[in-house]
């Protein structure tokens, strides 16, 4: 049986491999962020906050033949590299539709968004259905410095839905979610 | 010939809503179903997505309105014939009901339905029925409402669903037309007011 004692390097090459070594861990993770691999610190970035939210009321509204609209300017922050966000909102008639009801009776309205704030109309949006590709000025994640508000949200109701409505207090739930992009 | 009446304004309640905060779209039937609910608007959270959401409130007050109306004219009409004018009209009312009451009311002294010539009067009568081509229908008194009538129009004007909700029969009595004078126009406007139940 043949008995091998426990190889002792030269220090001066113990420290070269030691080099090599975190050398070469340097350049796996070089490799590995240029493969598009995030790390923890990267992940935690990616993040969005909807603020600033307004009830919409629209009061009684007298003039059933023309148009009423509600537009509120909001907090949108998001944190991603290009400031992106997409918004998805989804209201409270069946299957996520845009849908008021006083008792039986359902008052249809429509929505819409902008990613700039102060804005009368926007892009109409369908319910479940996600606005992509859209950017936020925020600096801060509930605009307590820099830009006060940075989206808008518009409420319609159409002439043809409140001409045909039922006499009544209609109300709802419109939910807005925001993701990173 | 319009009229549009408004009834008594409704208030505005404010609403509930469930509680979400940076859940996941999979995630929200799930929430609103088992959240405790709270007042409204709800402001979302810092995360990778966030959720906030609003109330929306709005009254519908009482309305009315009467469209479709002609005027109506008798000419050379031989006077051992009764004459009657019979029209379809909308009426549209936004009540739960679709209820609603007419009033009609003449030129005539105390708004009596008579036309006129100079001096010389003719009564004429009125009726109304709650549903579209009719030649006749309910007698309708000077300023007095006639109550319990419903209509399906399905739009202010009826330009879409039904094209006519009522029916307006206007008639001249051969009595009265016999107690006319001869190659002379009697004129008079009928006024009609509609409001909802």
């Amino acid at each position: 049986m043949a008995i091998k004692a426990p190889a002792t390097a030269h220090p001066r090459t113990a420290g070269r491999a030691s080099a090599r070594r975190r050398l070469a861990a340097r350049a796996g993770l070089l490799a590995l962020c240029a493969l598009g691999f995030t790390t923890d610190a990267d992940a935690a970035s990616n993040k969005v906050r909807i603020s600033s939210l307004s009830d919409v009321t629209f009061g009684t509204l007298s003039d059933l033949s023309s148009d009423a609209a509600q537009s509120q300017s909001l907090c949108l922050y998001s944190d991603t590299a290009t400031n992106g966000y997409n918004v998805t909102a989804t209201g409270g008639g069946p299957g996520g539709s845009f849908q008021l009801t006083s008792g039986l009776s359902s008052l249809a309205y429509e929505v819409q968004w902008s990613n700039a704030s102060g804005r009368n109309s926007g892009v109409q949006l369908s319910p479940n259905v996600p606005l992509t590709g859209q950017t936020s000025a925020a600096s801060h994640q509930v605009c307590s410095n820099g830009p006060a508000t940075s989206a808008s949200l518009i409420v319609l109701l159409r002439s043809a839905s409140l001409s045909s409505a039922t006499a009544g207090t209609y109300s709802g739930t419109l939910t807005l979610l925001v993701g990173a992009e | 010939m319009d009229r549009l009446r408004s009834g008594g304004l409704v208030g505005v309640i404010k609403m509930t809503f469930a509680r979400l905060s940076c859940l996941p779209l999979a995630g929200l039937a799930a929430a609103f179903a088992g959240s405790p609910v709270q007042a409204a608007p709800t402001q979302g959270t810092l995360g990778t997505t966030s959720t906030g959401s609003v109330s929306i409130s709005a009254s519908v007050p009482n309305r009315i309105q009467l469209t479709g109306l002609m005027d109506v004219a008798f000419t050379n009409q031989d006077p051992s014939v009764a004459a009657a004018n019979a029209q379809s009209v909308c009426v549209w009312s936004n009540t739960s009901t679709k209820g609603y009451y007419v009033t009609a009311s003449g030129s005539g002294t105390g708004s009596a339905f008579t036309l006129a010539n100079g001096s010389a009067t003719v009564p004429y009568s009125v009726e109304w029925a709650g549903s579209s081509a009719q030649t006749s229908g309910t007698a309708l008194t000077a300023a007095t409402a006639l109550h319990g009538l419903t209509s399906t129009a399905t739009n202010p004007t009826c330009s879409s669903g039904p094209a006519s909700s009522a029916s307006l029969v206007v008639r001249i009595s051969t009595a009265n037309l016999q107690a006319m004078q001869a190659a002379t126009t009697y004129t008079g406007t009928l006024t009609l007011v509609v409001a909802p139940e």
